[in-house]
């Protein structure tokens, strides 16, 4: 019987809470996209020599193949792009939607996902001015936010930091080599 | 034999009741995520584990783009809870072994029934196998064909009968079948 409820409090314990929105995506399109008012969602399919090179870069590409940017443009000016990144912790799936703007940089990130045991930690994470560290950076750079918040928040925000660190890396790398760079 | 819950200590019968009972709760919210996430269709179910790698199988040789106008009401559409193969591994890993501990602690209950000894292997086999069907209809859908999700509902379908067969047959064994002996 021991062992029984042992192995049950271990399965508790291991057991994936349910995805929550944190911000749902048209509010994130808006902030991420500001001023747009056309969209048009640009989906590369990758061959399988360039899902590999995405794998190299960031150890991860799309399980379907397919990354997808969103453009915006207001008026004949465009806005720039965004698109969203899964990251497949082992408390669940964390979402996040990095925006760039047209020169290439992000212009901000947003945690759109968590789940409900990974949600006070995003929130410590972002409250301590998680997302503001990856503004500006560029396609190359090395998102290092879990880095910054290691001294000045709890240690599960700085673990949920570091997993929103590999979404944003994986943003950028996508970003960065597929972007404009394959012709529709 | 020894161990006969019909004739179990009240304390041994309140326990399996209420073992029975706190299942049957995780059972319906169990039932509840699946609409939310996943849905009670094969069709849903399909599109939950095999996704896009369903519709799209092959790579292209070289990288391509399709571009299509996206409107804020297509944003806000509710997205389908696509289950990618890394997450399929994460809830096998997590899922499996409580539906295992679910099912042993289901047959320790058919173990205790006056039942023929081909009943109680029949039960405690749907018990068992009743999970395994579920998942493998989720690996068989993503990865060979997406007519495998019947196979997910049906090992769902199976896990609930398994449940409620178990529970009937204990429940009136337990406090409704005369035995002269002390309730």
């Amino acid at each position: 019987m021991n062992l029984v409820l042992r192995g049950a409090a271990i399965a508790a314990v291991l057991h994936i809470t349910p995805a929550v929105v944190l911000v749902k995506r048209p509010d994130a399109v808006r902030a991420l996209l500001p001023g747009a008012d056309a969209y048009v969602a640009r989906e590369v399919h990758l061959s399988d020599p360039d899902a590999h090179r995405l794998h190299e870069l960031v150890d991860w590409s799309p399980d379907d193949g397919v990354l997808t940017f969103y453009n915006g443009k207001a008026g004949a000016t465009v806005v720039g792009a965004l698109t969203f990144a899964r990251v497949d912790t082992p408390h669940g799936p964390v979402e996040v939607a990095v925006g760039f703007t047209p020169q290439g940089a992000v212009r901000g990130v947003i945690v759109t996902k968590a789940t409900v045991e990974t949600k006070p930690w995003v929130l410590e994470a972002v409250g301590a001015g998680l997302v503001e560290r990856y503004r500006g950076l560029k396609p190359g750079d090395v998102p290092a936010g879990a880095a910054v918040l290691a001294e000045h928040a709890g240690k599960l925000a700085v673990y949920i930091a570091g997993e929103v660190d590999k979404g944003v890396a994986r943003a950028l790398a996508a970003y960065g080599v597929f972007h404009n760079h394959v012709r529709a | 034999m020894l161990y006969d819950l019909g004739r179990a200590d009240l304390r041994i019968k309140w326990l399996v009741t209420c073992l029975l009972a706190t299942l049957g709760i995780s059972y319906v919210f169990g039932a509840l995520m699946v609409s939310l996430y996943a849905g009670f269709t094969p069709e849903r179910v399909a599109a939950t584990y095999a996704g896009h790698a369903m519709s799209m199988p092959m790579p292209p040789e070289t990288t391509m783009v399709k571009e299509h106008p996206m409107s804020m009401l297509e944003f806000a559409k509710p997205e389908v809870h696509e289950v990618d193969t890394d997450l399929l591994i994460q809830d096998t890993h997590v899922h499996v072994p409580m539906y295992g501990l679910i099912a042993a602690a289901l047959a320790l209950v058919v173990a205790g029934l006056s039942l023929s000894q081909r009943w109680a292997l029949g039960i405690i086999t749907l018990l068992f196998s009743a999970p395994w069907l579920d998942f493998a209809g989720m690996w068989l859908t993503k990865f060979v064909s997406a007519r495998f999700a019947a196979v997910t509902l049906i090992g769902g379908w199976a896990m609930g009968l398994g449940y409620l067969a178990v529970t009937a047959l204990a429940i009136h064994q337990m406090w409704f079948r005369s035995r002269g002996v002390n309730r």
